[in-house]
């Protein structure tokens, strides 16, 4: 097991820069994914740890090692790709056994390695079936397998459940995490997907076009989202935003909707008058129940999901999205009172977008 | 017979003719595969199996046109004679050493070829295009080309040798140097051919393989005996049944190069069957010569295919 470092890496195409300068410390055994939407730099971040892609610029460091100019076999690394590359013509054993044999070990020691990798996966039965005789879920665990077989200092997972249907990704995500737990081994996971990112990090890194947004653990990027960007990318559904402005104590909304700025807690004392905000809210934190703070709205459309109701409605010419309880029905076009706990508001600069409270 | 019974019948043809027209215009699936296959069916009848039925037939006359005699039947007296003739040994063998030197010469050239391709280059298409060229020439062509590049007098190569300071040779004055200009002329002219296939089959191996692989620890040697060769394998039959087949078909070049000589020590079985047929017009030898052709490259393709399927089988 090793820590990770980045230190102001950068990675340029021509003039188009990739990643912007990052900075990143990632604990010995510590389990961090990299988030963001397509082209935000996550995948040549984790290739450029994986020395798949040369760097522009910065350091990295695996354990006490610089490893910039090392090639991926001499950085102790392995890694779970997208689409497993798994080599087709050789079975699951030998898939399984080739970075050991590469790597000079015996064949009693590569069989022993493999067929322990292989029972705490539970794919010892397929160990000689070739990858085209296996299923999605049964690939992605062999190219896990293949990754721990070494036990290498790092694993990078690079989005490894995409290719999988969404019971099977809820599946493998548990295995995932069971098996960190087991195996205690640095893990850099790269995902879009921010239920992936919630469910399974110690600490979640938000990209966005090549630079940090915001780095913290699941809960504290979730309660407390340091941008727009990141209050609407984590959640779902994601965080309401609707702009108002503050005066006289209160945030008037485009439509009338009032807010107490007094409730929202001391922070929200540096608010002056006129000043125009991007109010945050997520959809779990409205209510039904009788409140003092809460908007006036029409229903515009209602989603029974079983386990929750999704009512969405405009303030302020925004569509927002309340989850209420199952049991709330309201009809569309019906005037509604919708409470909600005024410590839980968001507020952002509307410039900066990034948070004031 | 009366009026009734008539007109019963008139309304049985007519329903059975109507059974037969909804039949055609709205078959059932045996039928309509049947329908769709048949115009495949026909034309691969009347080039392919009519000619080989026919050739077959010939082999087994006595039909000289020279002679004027009419076509005569004379069982396997044509093959019995083709094992007492020594140009058709000669011939044969020198179409096997052909096959045996230069499918394997071009498959070599032509993979490394190939790789040298498949390298990222910033720009590819003049690479692509050199690839193209000798495959894109006419066989008489490449072969009247190297005719000129081994003339004793003025042809590049011989300039070459002398400027290194080796002597020069009269290269179709000897049967052995003859022979190796022609294998190097055919394995240049179809070493293009080999790499176009082996690129097409590069191309389609994922890159993620050789990341992996690179990860797993394997370089660059390893990672071509354990992933590239093994993923091109199918790519590498395929084109080794269409250059092998070629190659017991050798005609052209050296045709081109020395018309079989000197005497016929460069001949091969094509230019012997041709010169049967066309110059000597016996159809009946050169039918009989034709079918051992035909038989050989059978043969080759059936092993060929074996080993795919056995590989398949494997999977």
């Amino acid at each position: 097991m090793a820590s990770v470092s980045l230190c102001k890496l950068d990675k340029s195409y021509g003039s188009y820069r990739v990643v912007k300068g990052i900075d990143l410390e990632i604990a010995d055994g510590e389990f961090v994914v990299l988030v963001g939407p397509s082209g935000c730099g996550k995948s040549t971040t984790l290739r450029m740890i994986a020395g798949l892609e040369s760097i522009t610029g910065g350091e990295i460091r695996i354990g006490e090692r610089v490893v910039n100019a090392l090639p991926p076999r001499e950085r102790d690394i392995a890694m779970v790709f997208q689409d497993y590359a798994l080599y087709p013509h050789k079975t699951v054993r030998e898939n399984m056994g080739f970075s050991l044999k590469v790597r000079g070990a015996s064949a009693e020691e590569a069989e022993a390695k493999v067929a322990a990798a292989a029972n705490m996966l539970g794919i010892a039965h397929l160990l000689d079936r070739r990858p085209g005789q296996l299923s999605g879920g049964q690939r992605q665990r062999v190219a896990m397998g293949r990754a721990i077989v070494r036990r290498p200092q790092v694993f990078l997972f690079d989005e490894p459940l995409s290719n999988l249907d969404a019971k099977l990704r809820g599946e493998v995500r548990a295995e995932i995490k069971r098996l960190h737990r087991a195996i205690g081994t640095t893990i850099v996971y790269v995902t879009h997907d921010q239920v992936e990112a919630m469910t399974l990090a110690d600490r979640i890194v938000i990209l966005r076009g090549g630079d940090i947004e915001q780095i913290g653990t699941p809960d504290e990027v979730y309660n407390n989202p340091a941008s727009v960007f990141v209050g609407g990318f984590v959640g779902s559904p994601s965080m309401n935003f609707a702009k108002a402005k503050a005066a006289g104590g209160l945030l008037d909304f485009a439509d009338g909707n009032r807010l107490p700025l007094a409730a929202l807690g001391g922070c929200a004392m540096s608010a002056v008058d006129g000043r125009e905000f991007i109010v945050g809210i997520r959809p779990e934190h409205f209510t039904t129940a009788a409140t003092d703070t809460g908007l006036n709205c029409v229903v515009e459309v209602v989603e029974p999901l079983g386990s929750d109701t999704l009512v969405h409605f405009s303030i302020g010419g925004s569509t927002l999205t309340a989850r209420l309880p199952p049991q709330a029905r309201p009809t569309p076009g019906e005037a509604l009172w919708i409470g909600l706990d005024p410590r839980k508001i968001h507020l952002f600069d509307t410039s900066t977008e990034r948070v004031v409270h | 017979m009366t009026v009734t019974s008539r007109l019963e019948q008139v309304a049985e043809r007519v329903e059975t003719r109507r059974a037969m027209l909804s039949r055609l215009l709205d078959p059932d699936e045996t039928t309509l595969g049947a329908l769709l296959l048949a115009p495949a069916a026909v034309l691969l009848g009347g080039v392919i199996v009519y000619p080989v039925c026919k050739l077959l037939y010939t082999s087994f006359l006595d039909l000289s046109l020279t002679s004027g005699a009419p076509a005569r039947f004379v069982g396997l007296a044509n093959f019995q004679q083709m094992l007492e003739d020594p140009v058709f040994w000669q011939a044969t063998w020198n179409t096997i050493l052909i096959t045996l030197i230069t499918v394997p010469g071009a498959l070599v050239v032509g993979l490394g070829l190939a790789l040298l391709a498949n390298l990222p280059f910033n720009i590819r298409w003049p690479v692509r295009l050199s690839l193209l060229i000798p495959w894109a020439l006419p066989l008489s062509f490449a072969g009247l080309i190297f005719a000129w590049f081994f003339h004793s007098e003025y042809g590049v190569v011989n300039d070459v040798l002398n400027r290194v300071g080796l002597p020069g040779a009269i290269w179709f004055n000897s049967p052995r140097l003859a022979f190796a200009a022609i294998c190097l002329t055919i394995t240049w002219k179809a070493s293009s051919f080999m790499a176009m296939i082996i690129l097409a089959g590069l191309q389609t191996i994922p890159r993620s393989l050789y990341e992996a692989a690179d990860v797993d620890g394997a370089g660059r040697v390893r990672q071509f005996f354990e992933i590239t060769l093994p993923l091109l394998k199918p790519t590498i039959v395929v084109a080794l049944i269409f250059r092998t087949i070629a190659a017991l078909q050798t005609f052209d070049i050296p045709y081109m190069m020395t018309g079989g000589g000197p005497g016929t020590s460069t001949a091969t079985l094509a230019m012997y069957i041709h010169q049967n047929t066309v110059s000597f017009l016996d159809l009946g030898y050169g039918s009989a010569l034709a079918v051992v052709m035909f038989i050989l490259s059978m043969c080759v393709t059936a092993v060929y295919l074996r080993m795919i399927s056995g590989r398949e089988g494997a999977r």
